[in-house]
């Protein structure tokens, strides 16, 4: 592609999202036809960002697409320049967004029928200014653009979180989110002005050129408060309590959107900062900055899945499980930030392990999109979030059910699906890293390894129990009963996604290629390609060996054919003999009328997991016995509850101590005009002491 | 010896694996009734239970969805998958690249994961119960068993059991190092939960209270349960057989018809040991409590912990 082509295509996603913006004004005139029209013009901006990405990832090595804005401020040069790495997110970022414009429109219509014109208007612009900025944020060529967008897909994902108002529940998830996202954007604001206010310009080739000289120090204590920043975006615990709050809030396409994508560009804002901006010209990165993101995605990724498990709201418990996979990103993160230009075959492993991260996060956008989407139609078909009101869905949604079912499969990380090669990567890197480092280091590298295997194990657990309750069974409530299958386009919009899931899980050789430019480019060493599909694309292998010499080797496709023959085999073996009588009956109850009572309960489900973590869960529960006599129970009532240990640990704390500081302002406040003018004439001399008497 | 394993052998392996499965229940069985002064069952008992079941009708829950009918043949295609993987005659890596031990684990979860679903499908209360009780063990034996085979992948570079097992050789148990020592008490402990045997799961049960894997099963029938015990039986090879290749390769060089039997017998001596071992600790301890078996299973967390500290330390 040439650059013509590929800026022609910057301006095309520009015109689509800005059209898309212009279209509310039809909800003038009918807000349905606003909603059509509006996520058209999403769907056209993401099929263009589509088009620019692949444009820019197979235009060969250390293609960069640079594109002056026009200058907004007079002290600021504001541009765009999409490099490898831009053009991967912009990849993941269109792929889900694809998906969610084609089932937006029958999905808001079936779920809020009876909306008015003016918020259909106000999603309409919100969507499209939150694909936009996501779009630019990854594209930006300086740090004012990027602040912009990063702030633009702030408040438009906001707008889409309370737009979809039930009880002011959601105006409390929004304010929540606005709180935690500012406080990360502070962080940025810190990080980015610390290096412009040096650099004496936004753009980040002035960026690198300055940062390349800091001193250790200053270059680590930048790269953390932008880690706080980026970390706070990406839900990472323990600053993730906004996050199972605020994205199911939001429509449900919305939700797959933020979960899917917009925690992605948190991730790839942590790449530019920690490979790009801030690193050295030479020399491995400060061994502090791998293991920090290591541990915080070990722990993000075992405590998200463990609250995933107890929580009953469907979407919320994906919400959890984004957690997880982010978690999981960020082993391979924080492992190619520990590897990255180590001697040896240390490089090699370090684009293993960024491959690894990358992949997972296409992966994860396609899996959780997939979920979020099969929620979103559970969701508007009997308008109930909590599983245990469900089941028998499967029946009645037989087509939500079998890509609900398999994205449940990617997600647990089981073969032949996609999660399981982005893990199995994952798991060799740090195996690779286990042989390299001896002592203490190895041990955490192996014990992030057994976690990982925790973690992939009890996803298992809860998508069994997530799919199992809500799907299977007999229906509990009339809701479920009388569900019908969602309407043909959001099953294409599922099955845009499905398919992404069974490509890159069969078939992940061929995806290598789009991953050479952003680890080429980002490490400066081989790429993806040329280093996981050696021996060609149909098998992976990575070199864990410091001397290269022995290599692991899988083949997904081998393993997927192998498996569709055996279950051919399996088909035969099992044909009923004709003779033979078929027949249906009532499931054993013990000689019972079969009750949807009977059925197992999620509650039931996740309860010996509940009491093998107890000490992590707290759970209180609350039995209430109504007797009529001293044996009989007329009826009994049964509560329970688990705890967020961060949120009862930390933030509550907080919240205390905050509420204790302002009462005590309160009580200092007389309500009178001169008292608050002494207050800031003393703040002023105060700030003036302390920075007013520099050297200069 | 180390060569390369060409797919026929590989697909002549897995018959293998698959036709001896039953033979090793029965050999448990039969040992445990010995162990118990009974005459018991013949050796080829759970072959006839299959051939059984195979011919007989379905009766199928009449609240089970389109899902229920495929359960069983993903799941026995899934466990068969699994045992591709395993090398059994000889060592060395395939010659067409098929999956590692982690793709050997990934796909026994798969199975488990499917059966459980399964098991919810039919809407009572054991096949829930049953599921809720594997999924909570489940996942703590992964990561143990994940460890072990690390203990052993940090040596040989790599997680393909094919070149794990030549790379151990003929090391016998006289050349082990501490950690194959500890790593191989790991997997003695992990071995009765990964193959749903006391003190984990019994299955001789049919009580509601006790039963974990059979409860899963409950609702399936004829030609489908068929498929399911299949499975089960092809799921207990599997788990011996990935022993073997950690713990005690293969050791037979050439590709002769003569070595090939060879290698034939030494592998099905090795099942029967491990065989005996699952017999006698099934008849010498009772069922654990369910909440019991966390700390049981400590026990093999520590034991690989070990392990692999004391190989990277």
């Amino acid at each position: 592609m040439s650059d013509l082509d590929a800026a022609s295509g910057l301006k095309l996603i520009a015109v689509c999202y800005a059209a898309g913006i212009l279209s509310s004004l039809l909800a003038r005139w009918s807000g349905r036809l606003a909603l059509r029209v509006g996520h058209l013009f999403a769907l056209a901006g993401a099929v263009a960002g589509l088009g620019v990405s692949l444009g820019v990832l197979l235009g060969g090595p250390g293609f960069t697409l640079n594109q002056p804005l026009p200058a907004l401020f007079p002290f600021a040069r504001l541009s765009l320049s999409v490099d490898g790495l831009s053009a991967y997110f912009l990849l993941v970022i269109s792929v889900v967004a694809i998906a969610a414009a084609i089932y937006g429109p029958a999905y808001l219509a079936a779920h809020a029928p009876d909306a008015s014109a003016a918020r259909q208007a106000a999603q309409v612009v919100a969507l499209n200014v939150f694909l936009g900025c996501m779009v630019f944020v990854c594209a930006a060529g300086d740090a004012m653009t990027f602040l912009l967008c990063w702030e633009g897909m702030t408040l438009s994902s906001y707008v889409l979180v309370v737009s979809d108002d039930r009880d002011g529940e959601n105006a409390r998830a929004g304010l929540l989110y606005m709180v935690m996202a500012h406080g990360g954007t502070a962080l940025l604001l810190v990080a980015f002005l610390a290096l412009t206010e040096r650099a004496g310009g936004f753009d980040f080739a002035a960026l690198r050129a300055v940062a390349a000289n800091l001193d250790g120090t200053t270059r680590t204590v930048l790269f953390f408060v932008a880690l706080g920043g980026f970390a706070t975006k990406a839900g990472v615990i323990p600053l993730h309590v906004w996050l199972p709050r605020a994205h199911p809030a939001a429509p449900s396409h919305v939700s797959a959107l933020m979960s899917g994508v917009m925690l992605k560009v948190a991730i790839y804002g942590m790449l530019r900062f920690g490979f790009d901006l801030l690193a050295p010209a030479t020399g491995a990165l400060p061994s502090s900055w791998g293991w920090t993101v290591l541990i915080l995605g070990t722990t993000s990724a075992v405590l998200g899945v463990l609250y995933a498990l107890q929580l009953h709201d469907l979407p919320r418990l994906l919400a959890f499980h984004s957690v997880e996979n982010i978690g999981i990103i960020l082993i391979g993160v924080g492992l190619a930030m520990i590897l990255w230009r180590t001697e040896g075959a240390g490089g090699v492993l370090a684009t293993v392990a960024l491959t690894a991260a990358l992949l997972h996060t296409v992966n994860h956008a396609a899996f959780k999109g997939l979920l979020f989407l099969g929620a979103g139609s559970v969701l508007s078909r009997t308008h109930v979030r909590n599983i245990e009101e469900l089941g028998g869905l499967a029946r009645r949604m037989p087509w939500t059910a079998g890509l609900f079912l398999l994205g449940a499969v990617a997600i647990s990380a089981l073969p032949p699906l996609n999660g399981f090669v982005s893990e199995w990567l994952t798991f060799q890197v740090l195996l690779g890293g286990a042989m390299r480092f001896h002592g203490p280091a190895g041990l955490g590298i192996v014990f992030s390894a057994a976690m990982l295997a925790l973690t992939g194990g009890l996803a298992a657990a809860c998508f069994a129990k997530a799919f199992g309750v809500t799907f299977l069974g007999r229906p509990r409530t009339p809701h479920a009963e009388h569900a019908t299958e969602a309407p043909t386009s959001m099953i294409v919009g599922m099955v845009c996604l499905a398919v992404v899931c069974v490509g890159l899980g069969v078939a992940p050789g061929y995806a290598m290629r789009l991953l050479d430019a952003p680890t080429a480019g980002l490490l400066h060493g081989p790429g993806a390609s040329a280093v996981v599909t050696a021996r060609g694309p149909l098998v992976l292998s990575a070199s864990m060996m410091p001397e290269g010499t022995s290599a692991t080797a899988i083949s997904m496709t081998v393993m997927a054919a192998l498996l569709v023959a055996l279950a051919a085999l399996a088909w035969v073996l099992r044909r009923e003999d004709r003779h033979a009588e078929r027949r249906a009956a009532p499931t054993w109850t013990c000689g019972m009328t079969p009750t949807p009572r009977f059925d197992y309960t999620a509650t039931a489900f996740a309860k010996p997991l509940r009491l093998v973590f107890a000490a992590l869960y707290r759970p209180r529960r609350e039995v209430v016995r109504e007797m009529t006599a001293p044996y009989a129970v007329r009826r009994i009532r049964y509560a329970g509850e688990i705890v967020d240990l961060s949120e009862t640990q930390i933030y509550h704390r907080v919240e205390r101590g905050i509420s204790e500081l302002s009462r005590a302002i309160r009580d200092r406040s007389t309500g009178r005009i001169y008292g608050y003018i002494g207050f800031l004439f003393g703040a002023l001399v105060v700030t003036l002491l302390l920075f007013g008497v520099g050297p200069g | 010896m180390i060569g390369e394993r060409s797919l026929v052998l590989v697909l002549l392996e897995l018959a293998l694996l698959v036709l001896l499965g039953p033979l090793v229940t029965g050999t448990i069985q039969k040992l445990k009734a010995r162990l118990q002064s009974r005459q018991g069952a013949g050796l080829l008992q759970p072959y006839r239970d299959l051939a059984k079941l195979f011919r007989k009708g379905t009766v199928q829950a009449d609240t089970t969805s389109g899902f229920f009918r495929s359960i069983p043949v993903l799941v026995l295609a899934a466990t068969m998958a699994a045992g591709a993987l395993v090398p059994v005659i000889r060592a060395g890596p395939p010659a067409v690249p098929l999956g590692d031990a982690l793709m050997l684990l990934g796909l026994l979860a798969l199975a488990r994961f499917l059966t459980s679903v399964g098991a919810l499908d039919a809407g009572g209360a054991f096949g829930g119960m049953g599921a809720s009780r594997e999924m909570t063990i489940a996942p703590l034996v992964e990561p143990v068993l994940m460890m072990v085979v690390f203990s052993a992948a940090v040596v040989a570079g790599t997680t393909e059991l094919g070149a794990l097992a030549a790379h151990r050789g003929t090391s016998w148990i006289l050349g082990w190092h501490a950690a194959d020592f500890l790593g191989f008490a790991a997997m003695l402990v992990l071995l009765p939960a990964e193959t749903g045997r006391i003190p984990v799961d019994n299955p001789d049960t049919h009580l509601e209270l006790t039963m974990l894997h059979e409860g899963m099963l409950l609702e399936h029938s004829g030609p489908g349960l068929g498929c399911m015990v299949l499975a089960s039986h092809t799921r207990q090879i599997v788990t011996l057989g990935l022993v073997s290749a950690l713990f005690f390769p293969a050791a037979v060089a050439g590709a002769g018809a003569v070595s090939l039997l060879l290698g034939a017998g030494a592998f099905a001596v090795k099942i029967l040991v491990l065989a005996v071992y699952l017999a006698l600790v099934e008849s010498s301890y009772a069922k654990l409590r369910l909440f019991r078996v966390p700390l049981y299973l400590g026990i093999g967390f520590v034991c690989a912990l070990t392990a692999l500290a004391l190989r990277i330390l």
